[in-house]
């Protein structure tokens, strides 16, 4: 028995790891998909997302209220660098794209440190998920198992969104053939420019989501290589694959750093490797 | 022919430089020498191959930490202490290449990220022996082999990181001349092709980041030499990043532009690091700014004002004609 509580908890431990994964790396699937480049500074969008949620929280008192208040800013501001910056490299190869974004990444990073300073800053539980339940006699914070709810309603809504409707079917096509949705009349810009900030708007969210538990701290922007690594497992491109690759990268990381503290880092990495070799395009991908 | 006088001028201006500059200046000389090697290295991948490493800070570091523990635990002279860590570093990164190169293009750059910030951990957790998060210190300038002892003076180490500069960049160049650099070319502008045309191209890959990794593990090695320590700080992403910045910004596929893009870093550093505090930031947007507009970097607009030439990082070099050394600019 006792055995079992054990594996049920760190297996709910690894999910509510994975609902922040997912918001990490289904924004830059999203953006990778459409546009055929990695955007860099997801990492730095995402820690941007922690520290406006933590101010917003300071100024209003909610913590709700940052949810909402800092993927629109962060999403904001995705869609200008879009418009001003990114549009006019798509001309250019990939890697021009990666270079603007880790410029990007370099001028959040220090805007960041200069608007809240270096030392990490505490970001408040919301309020009515400070509890703490107990399921098969081990305590188990509310805040996680509220993390798994928000990550599955979030994946399964936007799953529905990107199948049902009909502004997912033009994102869906725009990632097969720019070209030829173009040629029947859709405006490639906007949709290119709104799946950027629905994308930075995401790693905000996942921000905002992480910080009550981890302190937002400015070594958050180091996660754009976590999300990568979900990426490449799932598949690139991929929203099911983002999905997936979240899952198996939160339970490779939170069973690793139990069983093998030191060396699940290395695990994780030897995972990723393992797909390249089998499936390069990743699990649900295509081949590249 | 005018830019052939002036490398002449610069080689002979950087040799006799310990005989005019203070002290204080050769210091930052012999950083800023170190810090073009380690640009140039990482240029044979991003500039000739379109290898775009995020992780060069690894092989940097991990050419720090090997020399330091060579240093360390043995009397091994400074110039076979680092030669051996080449040697050591470029048999780690045939492996490391081996695996990136699985991917291609931005995969590829997100691998060489993963590996480095794997180094870093390494660095931190395996703390019998690197030191941990306080790194390796006490790391002393050896006297040479036949007790050549003016390797521990400061215009000695000058020289001898020089020689390491010049002896890495002449290589550079003959091997960018060689059909070897017209297939690195070849994979730049349209693999596709030159894997029509029979080449293996993921083993030139390894190769060339087998190289640059050496290069960049050399100037680790002698950074550490010269300040005395290495410590995990140096295998961070950031600092991959910074060399990226020197690559792009001098001016990628030139070799010497890297080296001017080291320069202007430290430059620009020391000059925004006296007025403000934020220079990261305004060297971010520095950055930005080249990549968007100046995409040839110094280099770029140095060829096109100066030398009134067009810049040939761009236009496409045919592989069906064979490769003559004479051709290529």
């Amino acid at each position: 028995m006792e055995t079992f509580s054990f594996i049920l908890i760190q297996l709910l431990n690894a999910l509510s790891q994975a609902s922040l994964l997912f918001f990490l790396g289904s924004g830059l699937a999203l953006i990778f998909g459409i546009m055929r480049v990695v955007n860099f500074s997801h990492g730095a969008l995402y820690m941007l997302g922690a520290y406006i949620g933590y101010t917003v929280a300071r100024l209003t008192g909610s913590v709700w209220l940052a949810m909402l208040i800092a993927p629109l800013l962060v999403g904001l501001l995705g869609l200008l660098f879009e418009m001003g910056f990114l549009r006019h490299l798509y001309k250019r190869d990939e890697d021009a794209f990666l270079l603007v974004t880790f410029g990007l990444t370099l001028v959040l990073a220090e805007l960041t440190r200069l608007t809240w300073g270096a030392p990490p800053l505490q970001v408040l539980l919301p309020t009515g998920l400070t509890d703490v339940v107990f399921i098969l006699d081990e305590p188990m914070p509310v805040y996680r198992l509220f993390l798994i709810a928000a990550g599955t309603i979030s994946s399964l809504l936007i799953w529905q969104f990107l199948e049902r409707t009909r502004l997912g079917l033009l994102i869906r096509a725009t990632s097969q053939n720019a070209q030829m949705v173009h040629a029947l009349g859709a405006d490639i810009n906007l949709i290119r420019s709104g799946v950027f900030a629905l994308g930075c708007g995401l790693a905000a969210l996942g921000g905002v989501l992480a910080a009550p538990s981890l302190t937002a701290s400015l070594g958050m922007s180091s996660a754009v290589i976590d999300a990568f690594v979900i990426v490449i497992i799932g598949g690139m491109g991929s929203f099911l694959g983002a999905i997936l690759g979240s899952l198996i990268v939160a339970c490779v990381q939170t069973f690793g750093n139990f069983f093998f503290p030191d060396f699940a880092l290395v695990f994780l990495y030897a995972l990723m490797l393992g797909v390249l070799i089998i499936r390069p395009g990743g699990l649900l991908g295509k081949e590249v | 022919m005018r830019s052939k006088v002036l490398g002449l001028a610069a080689i002979a201006l950087l040799i006799f430089a310990p005989t005019f500059l203070p002290v204080y200046a050769m210091t930052l000389l012999t950083e800023l020498v170190i810090l073009a090697l380690f640009a140039m290295s990482l240029d044979l991948m991003v500039g000739y191959t379109k290898l775009v490493s995020f992780g060069h800070a690894g092989a940097y570091g991990l050419g720090a930490y090997v020399c330091g523990l060579i240093t360390l635990n043995s009397t091994i002279p400074l110039p076979f202490a680092v030669g051996l860590t080449a040697i050591i570093v470029c048999i780690v990164a045939v492996a490391i290449a081996w695996s990136c190169t699985m991917a291609t293009g931005v995969s590829f750059a997100m691998l060489t990220l993963a590996f480095g910030q794997l180094g870093y951990a390494v660095a931190i957790k395996w703390v019998s022996v690197t030191g941990g998060s306080d790194g390796l210190s006490g790391i002393s300038k050896r006297i040479g082999p036949f007790g050549w002892a003016f390797l521990t003076t400061k215009a000695g180490f000058y020289l001898f990181a020089l020689g390491c500069l010049l002896g890495a960049y002449f290589l550079c160049r003959a091997l960018i001349r060689a059909p070897f650099g017209q297939v690195l070319r070849g994979i730049r502008e349209n693999e596709m092709k030159v894997i029509a045309l029979g080449y293996n191209t993921r083993r030139y890959k390894i190769a060339v980041v087998a190289l640059a990794y050496m290069f960049a593990g050399i100037a680790g090695a002698l950074y550490a030499s010269f300040a005395g320590f290495a410590n995990p700080e140096m295998l961070f992403w950031t600092v991959s990043g910074q060399v990226l910045i020197m690559v792009i910004v001098g001016g990628k596929g030139t070799l010497i532009g890297p080296m001017l893009g080291a320069v202007f870093f430290i430059m620009v550093e020391h000059k925004l690091s006296e007025i403000t505090e934020t220079w990261g930031l305004f060297m971010g947007i520095i950055f930005i700014a080249f990549v968007m507009f100046a995409p040839d970097g110094i280099m770029g607009i140095l060829k096109k004002r100066i030398f009134n030439k067009e810049v040939t990082t761009t236009t496409f070099q045919t592989l069906e004609v064979p490769a003559n050394p004479g051709q290529v600019k």
